[in-house]
């Protein structure tokens, strides 16, 4: 925490070596977000590469009391949103996507798998892909910082300025919608529930 | 059932483990006692652990090592360009009015869409279109010019079709298109713009009746010119009841009868009928 207060001070000052520090910290979780989002990874480093420049030129109105990290998320997910009206579309394509994805390699490499295997892998990934573009945006940016970047609730909330409740329910109903699309089945709704169950 | 809504709250804090100490306990207790929800848990954490095998294409070592050199490079290459390139005119007008360009972009911005507001509305429904400004105008004076209560017959008579149009149009038995909305707006728009002129010449004691009629009509007129010419059937249906409620054609048939519309206002006196007195 200190040290993120001296790099904040740094950053405050307009310190080029500061700023490094802060690209080499955040580009991987800001290039993943933003791939998440927008779904190409040609525009992921175009889109990231925007966050750090915004950050960058505006610093002076990040707020001391925030978080780096929550302030850069921020940035990220309103250049994503930024990015996707200006291209006026959903993310790329899923087929495309894994049709690059595979060229690039996964972390869980096809290469490395037997053909029955990377089919199937290609297949699950489309349906996760499909599944997330069912999602709102919003729903989708709160999902992806709480399961992909880890952060929590209140965390989230700072980042998208919005209640710890709106956190909540946003991914409570991604859950819910990501569930229906991967056809995972789920139990009626609590009014259903007849009492000798309880 | 109460516990098992606020437990079905949680079931997602409880994936991440973000349950605080006293919701864990009734948590757990709670997915012990009901195979309901314990089932709903493990229907969750089923999708977060499919959701966990989303692949990301790794871009490799190099693209991480060189992105701080393609980032200062694209920097560096942005800030000369803004070097090089003429002062904005949001600069320059801030070092005239000795404004931060933030202030002098938002007076633009508030500017540009005041302007734009304007545009627009008058794109969308032009001056010279909407009845009230149509109203304003010099309207034409219909026959018997010098006699306002043939006017107002002609009025009256020309109004009468518009109503029954409307009136009797059933859009469960008819299309939409059975109600030839675009005319019955162009007659309307004409009336609305006489109205005021016909109304300040029934000015004698015995056109009051006359007068209302009118302004009646005119109020109803003007909604009909005013609807939208596509399938605006929920406005239709509106006017409509409006009409019936007012009674309009009733005080119509009324006028009519009494000879309110027969000869010069001027010259005859109304009749009143006894269902005119408590009727109008």
């Amino acid at each position: 925490m200190t040290e993120e207060k001296e790099l904040i001070d740094r950053l405050s000052r307009g310190d080029i070596a500061a700023f490094r520090e802060l690209v080499e910290t955040y580009k991987k979780k800001m290039y993943y977000f933003v791939l998440d989002m927008v779904g190409d990874p040609a525009d992921a480093e175009d889109v990231s590469q925007v966050v750090f420049l915004k950050a960058f030129r505006s610093f002076k109105t990040f707020k001391r009391d925030a978080k780096l990290g929550s302030w850069l998320y921020r940035i990220a997910y309103n250049a994503s949103i930024d990015h996707l009206r200006r291209r006026s579309l959903a993310p790329q394509a899923v087929e495309d996507t894994i049709l690059d994805a595979s060229s690039g390699g996964f972390s869980d490499s096809p290469s490395s798998q037997n053909p029955a295997q990377a089919a199937e892998n290609s297949l699950l990934q489309a349906r996760i892909e499909k599944a997330l573009e069912k999602v709102s945006s919003q729903e989708r940016a709160v999902f992806l910082l709480r399961h992909y970047n880890e952060l929590m609730l209140n965390e989230i909330a700072e980042t998208m300025q919005i209640s710890i409740g709106s956190v909540k329910s946003y991914l409570f109903r991604c859950i819910r919608k990501l569930q229906k699309e991967l056809d995972i089945p789920r139990t009626p709704a609590p009014r259903e529930v007849n009492n000798e169950s309880l | 059932m109460k516990a098992c809504k606020k437990c079905r709250g949680l079931l997602v804090q409880a994936h991440y483990g973000e349950l605080e100490s006293k919701d864990k306990i009734f948590f757990e207790n709670h997915l012990a006692s009901c195979p309901a929800c314990a089932a709903e848990f493990k229907a969750v954490t089923g999708t977060l652990k499919t959701m966990d095998r989303k692949a990301r294409p790794e871009p490799g070592q190099e693209f991480w090592e060189g992105y701080w050199d393609r980032l200062s490079r694209r920097m560096e290459k942005e800030d000369a360009a803004m070097e090089t390139s003429p002062p904005s005119a949001g600069k320059r007008l801030g070092r005239i009015f000795g404004l931060s360009p933030r202030w002098v972009f938002q007076a633009a911005a508030a500017l540009v869409l005041v302007v734009l507001g304007v545009f627009i509305g008058r794109t969308i429904s032009p001056p010279h279109q909407t009845p009230v400004d149509v109203a304003q105008q010099t309207a034409p004076l219909g026959p018997g010019e010098s006699d306002p209560v043939l006017r107002a017959r002609d009025y009256i008579d020309r109004s009468k079709p518009v109503l029954l149009a409307l009136v009797n149009y059933d859009p469960a038995s008819e299309d939409s298109y059975a109600l030839d909305l675009p005319l019955q707006k162009r007659i309307s728009q004409e009336l609305v713009s006489r109205a005021g002129a016909l109304k300040s010449d029934l000015k004698e004691p015995a056109q009051r009746r006359l007068r209302e009629l009118v302004t009646d009509l005119e109020t109803v007129l003007l909604q009909i010119a005013n609807l939208e010419t596509e399938n605006d059937l929920e406005a239709v249906e509106f006017v409509k009841q409006g009409v019936e409620n007012g009674g309009l054609l009733l005080k119509i048939n009324l006028s009519e009868m009494s000879g309110d519309l027969s000869g010069t206002g001027r010259e005859q006196a109304p009749v009143k009928s006894p269902s005119q007195k408590t009727k109008i």
